[in-house]
């Protein structure tokens, strides 16, 4: 059963509660779906990747190897390139045109830019994996590809055709906002539409400086127009952008957790006003901060390292609010449910309902992973963990699940909205759900243990010569967490395939979307030129000087690219 | 914008630790004297010839007090012949108490310099010196590893540091 278009006037639509438009189906289906397959690439060479870090694993099962990408360090660059790149940007922004057309009530302004963006990415999907499949030697260079490492150019258009294709999405949302703005003059936009252009802001801006990265140093050097590169400058325009990114996964997962959850859970939001307030904090203090992955750099001063980790410990506030204003949040929805006393509204969370559970799951998750990110923000502490295991542990639990597990909560509605059947087992989900949970805690805790021990991050150290013997132990554990791992990433797809597929029975719950936004939020919040001026202003204040001690003016740069087969070290 | 009381308590709470946490690490860096990797010079990675890593070693300053001039490159440390056959895991030498400091550069890709167990981690980036200070004040044998990614032979990059 297909809804057909149904248009009164120009923009506005008439949403089926229980399906989608045709419209809706192929766009946001496409994203979907491609942000899936992204997963398949990505997911599982985790578990394998575990498997390899193990010493007892390699010593019983010596010619083990990776299926598919068989090199380590190959498998390691499309897990990061297909999880942390592709999947999450298909899925983001799958998600938010969803969100925004149904906040909005109207469609999404261009179909054009919509599939042009679509394509962009996907060839760009296409060209990365096909590029480190053939040529695993050259193209292993990881997803934070630092110079003066070069892989062959197909890997960098690649990632230049996922950031420009991104771009014209987030331009797609924003004229289509920006119209709506002009026919509600004076109204607020709702929450989840307020949310996706903060963080599309953000994201246009910190793009820019990867995208200087790719296009002026490394696919010229690539393309062997220039035989040198500058290691040093690469990795700060590189950060300039990595920090940003994690809250480019995060703040969907916190649309989710805002203005879903509390409807799902059977309540309502404690503070909208708040939560705007969070939302900006993010955009202005997301880029300001990036240096705090550049600690042990030596061609970046001390001072600029201080004042960045400041700035990282207020990134941190918008965080606490959010914690406590999901927790009220669902204190209330638990009081709703019959929930007594000072902690029986935990008990009567749905705990059975895979939506809910997906995303109580990667909060629970995400405090731990809170707390070791305040490890990490400490300049000196970070000293003994930086690049160990320990870091890989710590993203496990905000990317891998507060992230992750949140948009799987969100895929177990959206799909059968999309196919317009039933999620196919209730049960595997939320045996999916909990494993996962399980997993991943084992998997991340080892791997910060691990770290604390001296095991390195991005090695094949299954062999290695080097580790204590409570490195060694503590790996082994993160393959129990990979195994846990590799079962719920089957059971995820075996939802996935039998709701596409097999699934019979109709969609019976709408989708959690407010139309209205909150008339009495501060009209100041939704005026964006201030707040970009302000983003901007603070990014030149913290990363103008980085960027001045970065750059050689005298010399220019002088660092020979180097091709890993070797001989064109020239 | 009102703010509820809970939410206020919440707030101040949040603030009085980030504060704390602020002092802390003030009081780390003046205190305490920890300090970050920071800024030492430029080096040109096909000219090292006329520098100090020219002929890669440990040189005695005075006293307890040492440095040790490192080369990085595609997958082991060159610390000079008195730390072993070229290409092999070297290793360096030192009686307790010694101030150790670390000079550090790459010949070709980035490499990383950790020392377990003593809070040293350097990103050894070419066209860059790293720089790091030690106190070794107990003995033992203490790995050096890379731990940022530099190809293939990645996770066979290594060294030892024996305090006797
Ligand atoms: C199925 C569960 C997963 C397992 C068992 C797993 C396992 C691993 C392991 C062992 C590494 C370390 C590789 C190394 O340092 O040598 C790693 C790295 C990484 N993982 Fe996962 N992972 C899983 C899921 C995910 C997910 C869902 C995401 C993101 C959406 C993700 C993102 C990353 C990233 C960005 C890296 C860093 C790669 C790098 O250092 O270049 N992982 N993972
Ligand atoms: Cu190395
Ligand atoms: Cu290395």
């Amino acid at each position: 059963m297909q809804a057909t278009l149904n248009t009164t006037e120009p923009g506005k639509v008439t949403f089926p509660a229980l399906d989608m438009l045709r419209s809706e189906r192929n766009m946001i289906g496409a994203h979907i779906v491609m942000s899936l397959i992204a997963l398949t690439f990505g997911i599982f060479m985790g578990p394998f990747q575990a498997f390899h870090r193990s010493p007892a694993f390699m010593a019983s099962f010596a010619e083990f190897q990776i299926p598919v990408f068989s090199y380590y360090y190959q498998a390691v660059t499309v897990h990061g390139v297909m999880n942390a790149l592709f999947f999450t940007t298909f899925f983001i922004i799958g998600f938010t045109y969803y969100v925004t057309q149904r906040s909005l009530q109207r469609a999404i302004k261009s179909v054009f830019l919509g599939w042009l963006g679509f394509g962009l990415m996907l060839v760009g999907l296409v060209l990365c994996v096909v590029t480190v499949s053939a040529d695993p030697q050259d193209a292993s260079v990881l997803y934070t590809f630092y110079p003066p490492l070069i892989a062959p150019p197909t890997y960098y258009i690649g990632l230049v055709l996922l950031i420009v294709g991104s771009w014209v999405a987030t331009a797609n949302v924003f004229i289509t906002y920006l119209e709506w703005r002009k026919e509600h003059k004076g109204e607020r936009s709702p929450l989840a539409v307020f949310a996706t252009i903060s963080n599309f802001i953000m994201w246009d801006i910190a793009t820019i400086a990867v995208a200087i990265e790719v296009l002026g140093m490394l696919l010229p050097a690539s393309l062997g127009l220039i035989k040198v590169t500058d290691p040093q400058l690469g990795r700060v325009l590189f950060w300039f952008f990595g920090h940003p990114l994690v809250y480019f996964w995060l703040v969907p997962a916190y649309i989710s957790w805002y203005t879903m959850l509390p409807k799902q859970a059977g309540g309502k939001l404690f503070s909208d006003n708040l939560a705007r307030v969070a939302f900006i904090m993010l955009l202005v203090f997301s880029i300001p901060v990036g240096v705090h992955h550049l600690f042990a750099d030596p061609g970046v001063s001390e001072v600029s390292k201080f004042i960045q980790t400041i700035l990282t410990l207020i990134v941190a506030v918008p965080s606490f609010m959010t914690a406590f204003n999901i927790g009220a949040s669902l204190e209330y929805a638990g009081r709703q449910n019959g929930g007594k006393g000072l902690l029986g509204w935990i008990w009567k969370q749905k705990w059975n309902d895979p939506v809910v559970a997906a995303q109580l799951i990667a909060m629970l998750v995400f405090a731990t992973g809170g707390m070791s990110g305040m490890i990490n923000a400490s300049a000196q502490l970070n000293i003994a963990v930086h690049n160990t295991s320990w870091v890989t542990g710590h993203f496990h639990t905000t990317l891998g699940t507060a992230v992750t597990l949140t948009f799987i909560g969100i895929l177990y509605w959206l799909l059968p909205m999309i196919r317009g059947r039933k999620l196919f087992s209730t049960k595997a989900a939320l045996w999916q759900v909990y494993s996962w949970g399980i997993g991943m805690t084992i998997f991340a805790a080892s791997m910060g243990q691990a770290g604390l021990e001296g095991a390195p991050r991005r090695a094949d150290l299954g062999n290695s010569p080097y580790l204590t013997d409570l490195a060694k132990n503590w790996l082994n554990l993160t393959a129990i967490g990979g195994a846990i791992l590799l079962v719920s990433s089957i059971l995820l797809f075996v939802n996935i395939i039998g709701t596409i597929f097999f699934s019979k029975q109709p969609v019976v719950e709408g989708a959690p979307i407010e139309t209205r936004g909150n008339p009495n939020a501060p009209a100041i919040l939704e005026r964006w030129s201030f707040w970009i001026a302000v983003t901007v202003v603070l990014a030149i204040f913290a990363w103008g000087p980085v960027f001045v001690q970065a750059i050689d003016f005298n010399n220019g740069w002088n660092v020979l690219r180097y091709l890993p087969s070797g001989l064109q070290l020239k | 914008m009102v703010l509820n009381r809970l939410e206020k308590y919440w707030l101040t709470a949040v603030a009085v630790a980030l504060g704390a946490y602020t002092a802390a690490l003030i009081a780390g860096a003046l205190v305490f004297g920890i300090h970050l990797p920071s800024p030492v010079g430029r080096i040109d990675p096909q000219k090292l010839d006329s520098t100090a890593f020219a002929q890669p070693g440990i040189h005695n300053i005075g006293g307890n007090r040492y440095e040790a001039y490192i080369l990085a490159k595609m997958w082991a440390y060159d610390a000079g012949p008195d730390a072993g056959p070229v290409g092999a895991p070297p290793t360096l030498r030192f009686p307790v108490g010694s101030e150790v400091t670390f000079y550090v550069t790459s010949k070709d890709v980035i490499h990383g310099f950790y020392i377990e167990e003593h809070s040293l981690s350097l990103e050894v980036v070419p066209g860059q010196i790293a720089r790091g200070t030690i106190n070794f004040n107990r003995p033992g044998t203490f790995h050096i590893i890379c731990h940022e990614f530099c190809g293939a032979g990645h996770q066979i990059m290594y060294g030892q540091i024996v305090i006797e």
